[in-house]
């Protein structure tokens, strides 16, 4: 796989279809933008509309249906439909989860859990590669956002990053957001996580909204669900800031997918994530000699 | 140890339908994970329900949002959308809807719903480079009596038995009057759109008859001769100049003459 080329120095902004037109009229500035190619495939309208804006930003494509862990196999005409998006606007990036959501025919519309085991991370092995293979491009796989995990797991989920990254030569997008989200749900230490990813397959980092409620597996707990429905949380910010120091900078992407805000509220957000990065890069230089 | 495709064929069967009985043991998280699970459950069932009701406001204004909300929870759970590009996912709620109790009172709906499906679908069409007249002239007779037409892919035709185009239009104009009669009324409706605009036209059943020919990619002759049957006095060589006249034609397909 040749590698990702052109990556932006400024945060990006997730491209969703109530902001295209005021993004095409307007032309605001911001390090690129990242879209779901299922919102853009089935409109022909938006998609015209994006390969103008492929013009004048860097885009990247963020898969939500390509569904890499599931055992029925990749959707073929999808994955064509995707490649003709590509095809058109030669995005800076092509990623999807480490997730699954087609089962036979029927497709779940949601990012499913995957058991962290030998038998998934053949699955998952194969239909990267095929993905990579039929694009002709790397693909970033992303961590998920868990609430549940599966008994079958045999290996932490890092080491199955780690494995497919191996396998594959894929990259990985490492959303800090979800890193934050699954380290408070299921127990474990966020910065460890990152610690133990490997820095040089990080081509992306992702920082998104999250929402608490009660946990009901723990009465009287909370739980962090990934909506993408609410400001980036100061946790999530430290946690990007320490991914910034011991991973240097990486294109970083803000993403709301539910009560989206004014494009504007979005740069300002991209804005503070500049900012971080800034800050963060001196210590990861002073710490780098 | 269950095989992946058992786990989520599991994993399946609970957000479809809650029932998790099995899957429950095989879960982390808590100390009863089995109820956190019910997040993906949910995920599923209200994002496809929004989707649905976003797609469908003018049938939400006609018959409430609580009928069409309570509709799309079923039919999300009978029918999981079969590809990952929810924009095209529904495509038979209109038939759905209209088996929902209640929907008797109203019987135009299933027509209504159809109309504002093929209206949300035609409103994304993009128009492509249209043929001329001239390249219409540069071909026989005989040869374009046996050729297809490629239209633009913003159009459709639909036939109603129920004139609920005037309904749609009372939709779009915001109003509601204080009394609406609607009757039993044969409608054939052309729709026109593109960028983010569209018309409903009504034609007359020979026109209908003429346009949806091609549209089907029949030959102008077979379009012609349906036309034909409805009304002896048709005019096929006007109707397809007025298509191509139009900057509806895409595309022209002479066939090969059989020898």
């Amino acid at each position: 796989m040749k590698s990702t080329q052109g990556a932006p120095d400024a945060t990006g902004i997730g491209l969703r279809l109530p902001h295209l037109a005021e993004v095409v009229a307007t032309r605001p500035q911001t390090g690129f933008l990242e879209i779901h190619p299922e919102n853009f495939l089935a409109n022909p309208h938006a998609a015209e509309l994006l390969v103008e804006l492929s013009h004048h930003y860097s885009i990247s494509v963020h898969t939500v249906g390509i569904s890499v862990g599931s055992a029925w196999g990749i959707d073929r005409r999808h994955l064509e439909r995707l490649r003709t998006l590509v095809d058109r606007i030669n995005p800076i990036f092509v990623s999807g989860h480490l997730a699954w959501s087609t089962y036979g025919s029927d497709y779940l519309n949601d990012l499913l859990p995957l058991p962290f085991n030998e038998e998934a991370l053949d699955v998952a092995t194969r239909h990267v590669r095929e993905v990579q293979d039929f694009l002709g491009r790397p693909y970033l796989i992303e961590n998920p956002a868990s609430y549940v995990g599966l008994r079958s797991s045999t290996m932490t989920e890092t080491e199955f990053l780690c494995e497919l990254v191996n396998r594959t030569q894929c990259m990985l997008l490492c959303d800090v957001s979800n890193v934050y989200v699954s380290a408070h749900n299921m127990g474990f230490d966020a910065r460890e996580y990152l610690n133990s990813l490997p820095a040089d397959a990080i081509a992306e980092l992702h920082l998104g909204g999250y929402t608490p409620e009660e946990d009901p597996a723990n009465p009287g707990g909370e739980l962090l669900i990934d909506t993408h429905a609410a400001a980036i949380a100061d946790p999530a910010w430290a946690l990007f800031a320490y991914a910034i120091r011991h991973f240097g900078q990486k294109p970083t992407l803000i993403e709301w997918d539910n009560n989206i805000p004014a494009f504007a509220a979005l740069v300002a957000e991209a804005a503070s994530a500049d900012d971080i990065v800034s800050i963060a890069m001196e210590a990861h230089c002073a710490a780098a000699g | 140890m269950l095989r992946l495709a058992e786990v989520q064929s599991l994993v399946r069967v609970g957000i479809i339908t809650g029932e998790i009985s099995r899957l429950a043991p095989l879960l982390l998280g808590g100390r009863y994970p089995e109820r956190r699970f019910a997040i993906h459950e949910r995920n599923y069932e209200t994002s496809l329900v929004a989707a649905l009701v976003t797609k469908f406001p003018a049938t939400v204004w006609l018959t409430g949002s609580r009928f069409v909300t309570e509709a799309a929870h079923s039919f999300v759970r009978e029918y999981p959308p079969q590809a990952p590009c929810i924009a095209e996912y529904g495509r038979t709620f209109p038939r759905f809807l209209s088996s929902c109790p209640g929907a008797d009172r109203t019987p135009y709906l299933h027509d209504f719903a159809e109309l504002e499906w093929h209206v949300g679908r035609v409103a994304i069409a993009v128009d492509e480079a249209a043929i001329s007249l001239h390249e219409l002239s540069s071909v026989s007779a005989d040869a374009l009596l046996d050729a297809g037409f490629t239209l633009q892919s913003g159009f459709c035709y639909v036939r109603t038995s129920w004139p609920v185009d005037e309904l749609m239009k009372l939709y779009l104009k915001d109003s509601a009057p204080d009394h609406f009669s609607i009757d039993a009324l044969d409608v054939w409706l052309e729709l026109r759109g593109a960028r983010g605009e569209f018309d409903i036209n009504r034609l007359d059943a020979a026109q209908y008859a003429f346009r949806k020919s091609i549209s089907d990619g029949r030959s102008l002759g077979a379009a012609a001769e349906s036309a034909l049957l409805v009304d002896a006095g048709f005019d096929p060589g006007q109707a397809l100049a007025a298509l191509v006249a139009a900057g509806l034609v895409t595309a022209l397909q002479v066939r090969r003459n059989k020898s």
